[in-house]
């Protein structure tokens, strides 16, 4: 269950007889929307008829087009909430075509922009003319939602026009659009009622003749307000003496809406104006919800009446079932209440908040137990709609109520108090999180002399996950803090604690084991831990994220010099996430990413470098974001192979900005990898400076955290004694490669060995000890070789080419040594060859020209690679233009030719 | 007050401000309005006087205000007299 979408909000609402018909309003609405302009903004304060109005529109286009689509929008305080937002968003789009919109529902993630972009391409898609209205805009604050119109506004498709209708002018870029033409504006000065347009009102409100000079009178000190003039009329019926009305109206400097509220309810049967008053309190009106705060029953009658009599009553349904007072109205009445009767106000808004309880409507329920101040109610109705707010990941609408609980309720309810660590955790705030689960479990531990739990959590299935979820929260404080002590403490505690069938709660504490377990070097344990998390959360249900351990696994895999494996479970992982559908689960973007690195040690650089084409083809949505660094590291590794040393740099540089710290261990420290390239390109101050900033030194104790960074050492000090041979650089560098090399083999580390070994064997090489230096380049190929490594040797560049034509002279492994100077003698050429054409094709056109010699459309390729059909074009003429061609299959034809595809 | 906010006074606007709004509204409107008292000035305008804690607080009034439809002619910090 997710939380109810209410139809009320989506509710078009239908144009009533009596109103005044505004043509020359309409007209202008009208030509604004076939003109093509992107918004209709209408803004005016409460009262001026901005609904109405609308609704006189969309009838009027509907009437002219039948085939015209409306989605309504009536937002409210609650819609500050992006993810509900979006929900009603698309519930509202959905309304105008029931296909929109089924993808960015389904997309995960907190960022709006991955959904709202599946969900323009859907409206770009659609074969209808949409109208979508945002009604009572004043009310979003939220700037991310705000942001998000914005870029709907961008991205706008043709066959889709917005309406906004504000209170005040929204922050949306106003100015840009009214000069660029794009804006269709009315303001209060075009709403107000002409002296003609008040005539005819007063004339359908109030069966009266009134003279000329009375309708101008009425206008004048209204100034066309159309609330106002209700209001008179109201003020009007049934009266005797009219023009002593008037007089005493027009002749008064007292505020309108003052004046003229009071003298309509004074009016009102004393039944009908206790109504009025009590039912006030609420947002939305029903007859089973008036009989419930009033205690009386004939509500529905009640409100049907009040609607006959234009008592500022509006429709939300077709069924008369749904109502609210006009917002002017009810600000006026609630003002009343809070004057004659302000010891029931919590009284009213309780009544509300139980009914809206038992009719399992938990936002209403909360947000009246919030206005009547009754914080044990609230708690109460919060902790029980957790589960169902989380699946419908609208957490922030539960952040904000918890913000509203005084702390000592929150400190009775351990469900609650776990919840406010947990986001906490999530916004980073370590701190804070300690002391919450800490009242939390001593909330759980106290009993009564019955031992009955003295806390106010309800008992159930969140209760019972409760210290499981203690531990495994304190588990991730400890991770965020680099304490892999505590970390074990923690997660074993929450392992000894789950119950079988909690797959996530296991997951959770695996996780953190095997984390503790990497950041050790206890790679093996660190595997046997993800692989427990990966069948956990598949059994929980939880794919994305179990293929995302693939990338965990494989990161351990490699050092311990097993590529094929990792190489395997890449594959199969992403077999997996095709099996999945439309969309990608959100890690397949970051397994395409560590095959690609796979594929590149191997010397599979054409293909190494279409997974990290089809990697940025899928885009930022099905990535997760702890990984979105990686794609730059691969990319930059690819560059370096292809020997492009500065653009490997400025995609490191890219890449330090993305990396997010805390989730992982940094085993491969980006900083690291920049070092490596300036030893590479002989920059060796720079590597010197980032050495003394690291505080690394030959002598340090050895531990697998830094042991990437000890190899960068080892490789600077060889590069250091190259650059003047005096230096006696080299024998730390010796001593440090034979410390590491034992460290490694300790803990199984194949794949760092290798490297180790390579590099013992160049320091050899370097002192023109070559016989000496075969040794450790025999075993490193050794151990190599089955596993297919190509670039830890071709990375080396010439110093190891000498080196290795001494190893195929001595007759080792001559294949294997055959393959990697082959392999060698191609990296000092241009990088990888992609077909005789003197401008060659990017991968990216490489990847669009294979989808041009399928059978998809072009919207269709445009919705696989995630783009708009514009930028399609764009590829396509630039791949037109490189290619020599015209047309798509003179296109394909030429690239068949050429080898390409 | 003053005790609970050692804040040199101005700043977040907290303070006392003088909002003027076209028509009269009477005192009854006290309590929607925050406690500011409201007075009926003899050109048909109205003056509500009252402390506001700061700038958040200033909006949510004028929201107020805005929601009501009167016309917002001025509003003004009061300076009292420097101790």
């Amino acid at each position: 269950m997710a939380m109810p979408v209410l139809a009320t909000k989506l509710f078009i609402p239908v144009l009533r007889p009596r109103a005044v018909p505004r043509p020359r309003l309409v007209e202008r609405l009208r030509e604004g929307l076939h003109s093509g302009r992107k918004l209709t903004l209408i803004s005016a304060p409460a009262g001026f008829g901005k609904t109405t109005l609308l609704s006189e529109w969309i009838a009027d286009a509907r009437r002219r087009d039948p085939q015209v689509r409306v989605g309504w929008l009536s937002l409210d305080e609650g819609d500050n909430d992006p993810s509900r937002f979006l929900t009603y968003l698309v519930s509202a789009l959905q309304r105008a075509d029931p296909a929109l919109g089924l993808e960015a529902l389904a997309l995960p993630g907190t960022s709006f922009d991955p959904a709202l972009t599946t969900l323009i391409n859907d409206v770009a898609q659609s074969s209808s003319a949409i109208i979508l209205v945002l009604d009572d805009f004043q009310l979003i604050e939220d700037e991310s939602i705000r942001d998000a119109v914005v870029f709907l506004l961008d991205h706008l498709p043709s066959n889709l026009h917005l309406a906004i209708a504000s209170r005040s002018d929204p922050l949306l870029p106003v100015a840009r659009l009214r000069a660029g033409g794009e804006l269709t504006e009315l303001r209060a000065a075009d709403l107000r009622f002409t002296p003609d347009e008040a005539a005819v009102f007063l004339g359908k409100m109030v069966d009266l003749d009134l003279s000329a000079a009375d309708v101008a009178a009425l206008d004048a000190r209204t100034e066309g307000w159309i609330a106002g003039l209700q209001l008179a009329a109201l003020s009007m019926r049934d009266r005797s003496d009219v023009s002593g009305f008037i007089e005493g109206f027009t002749g008064s400097n007292r505020f309108v809406l003052d004046y003229l509220a009071e003298e309509v309810l004074q009016r009102q049967p004393d039944e009908v104006r206790e109504f009025l008053l009590h039912t006030s309190v609420l947002n939305r009106l029903s007859g089973p919800l008036c009989d419930a705060v009033t205690g009386q029953a004939g509500s529905s009658e009640m409100l049907e009446s009040l609607e006959r009599d234009n008592l500022f009553v509006v429709p939300l349904d077709d069924r008369r079932r749904w109502y609210r007072y006009h917002h002017l109205f009810a600000d006026v009445l609630r003002a009343r209440l809070l004057r004659d009767r302000p010891d029931r106000v919590s009284e009213l808004h309780v009544l509300a908040s139980e009914w809206y309880e038992r009719n399992d409507l938990p936002e209403d329920a909360v947000t009246h137990a919030l206005a009547a101040a009754d914080f044990g109610r609230a708690a109460r109705v919060i902790e029980a709609a957790i589960p169902v707010v989380r699946k419908s990941r609208q957490d922030a609408t539960l952040l904000r109520w918890l913000t509203l609980l005084p702390d000592e309720v929150i400190d009775r309810r351990p469900v609650l108090g776990v919840y406010c660590a947990w986001s906490s955790l999530v916004a980073g705030d370590v701190e804070a999180v300690e002391p919450r689960l800490r009242v939390a479990e001593r909330a759980l531990a106290t009993t009564a002399d019955d031992g009955t739990p003295t806390h106010d959590s309800a008992a159930g299935e969140e209760l019972r996950m409760l210290p499981v979820m203690i531990a495994v929260y304190r588990a991730a404080v400890a991770q965020a803090r680099g304490n892999v002590a505590e970390i074990r403490v923690h997660a074993e505690r929450a392992l000894e604690l789950v119950e079988p069938a909690d797959h996530l709660g296991r997951g959770a504490a695996a996780g953190f084991l095997g984390l503790a377990a990497w950041a050790t070097g206890d790679l093996e344990g660190g595997v046997r831990a993800f692989r427990e998390v990966r069948t956990s959360l598949l059994l929980a249900g939880n794919v994305a994220d179990a293929l995302g351990t693939t990338i965990v696994l494989a990161d351990m895999l490699i050092p311990l010099g097993r590529l094929r494996e990792a190489q395997r479970s890449y594959e199969q992982a992403l077999l997996q996430a095709a099996e999945q559908g439309e969309p990608p689960p959100q890690s397949t973007a970051d397994l395409h990413v560590g095959l690609s690195e796979l594929l590149r040690e191997r010397g599979e650089l054409a293909a190494a470098a279409e997974h990290l084409a089809t990697s940025e083809a899928l885009g930022e949505h099905a990535s997760l974001h702890e990984n979105r660094h990686r794609w730059f590291v691969a990319m930059a590794s690819l560059r370096e192979a292809e020997g492009q040393l500065d653009a490997a740099l400025e995609l490191l540089t890219t890449a330090v900005g993305l990396h997010r710290r805390g989730f992982f261990p940094e085993v491969r420290p980006i900083s690291a990898m920049k070092a490596r390239i300036w030893i590479a390109h002989g920059r060796l101050a720079d590597a010197e400076a980032w050495v003394s900033g690291r505080g690394l030194s030959a002598a340090d104790d050895l531990s697998y955290l830094r042991e990437f960074e000890h190899i960068t050492l080892a490789r600077l000090l060889i590069a250091q004694h190259r650059a003047d041979p005096r230096d006696r650089a080299i024998e730390a560098a010796a001593g440090l490669l034979d410390r590491l090399l034992a460290a490694a083999e300790a803990g199984g580390r194949t794949g760092s060995a290798i490297e180790i070994l390579v590099l013992r064997a160049l320091a050899l090489g370097a002192q023109g000890r070559t016989a000496l230096a075969l040794q450790p380049l025999q075993r490193a190929l050794a151990l190599a070789e089955p596993e297919g490594y190509l670039r830890i040797f071709a990375d080396e560049g010439e110093p190891l080419t000498a080196l290795l034509g001494a190893t195929a002279d001595a007759g080792i492994l001559p294949d294997y040594v055959r393959r990697l100077r082959q392999a060698m003698r191609q990296t000092t050429g241009d990088g990888v060859s992609l077909g005789g054409i003197p401008d060659p094709l990017s991968e990216r056109e490489l990847h669009v020209l294979r989808l041009l010699a399928t059978e998809l459309s072009g919207p269709q390729i445009a919705r696989e690679l995630y783009v708009s059909l514009n930028t399609l074009r764009t590829h396509t003429r630039h791949i037109f233009g490189k290619l020599d061609v015209n047309s798509r299959p003179a296109a394909v034809g030429r690239a068949t030719e050429l080898g390409l595809i | 007050m003053s005790e609970r906010h050692p804040m040199p006074r101005g700043h977040d606007g907290q303070g006392r401000y003088e909002i003027r709004l076209q028509g009269q509204l009477d005192d009854s409107w006290s309590d929607w309005f925050e406690g500011f008292t409201l007075a009926n000035e003899s050109d048909g305008t109205t003056t509500l006087t009252g402390p506001v804690i700061d700038q958040a607080a200033l909006h949510g009034l004028l929201r107020r205000v805005g929601n009501l439809g009167v016309t917002l002619i001025s509003v003004n910090v009061l300076r009292s007299r420097q101790p």
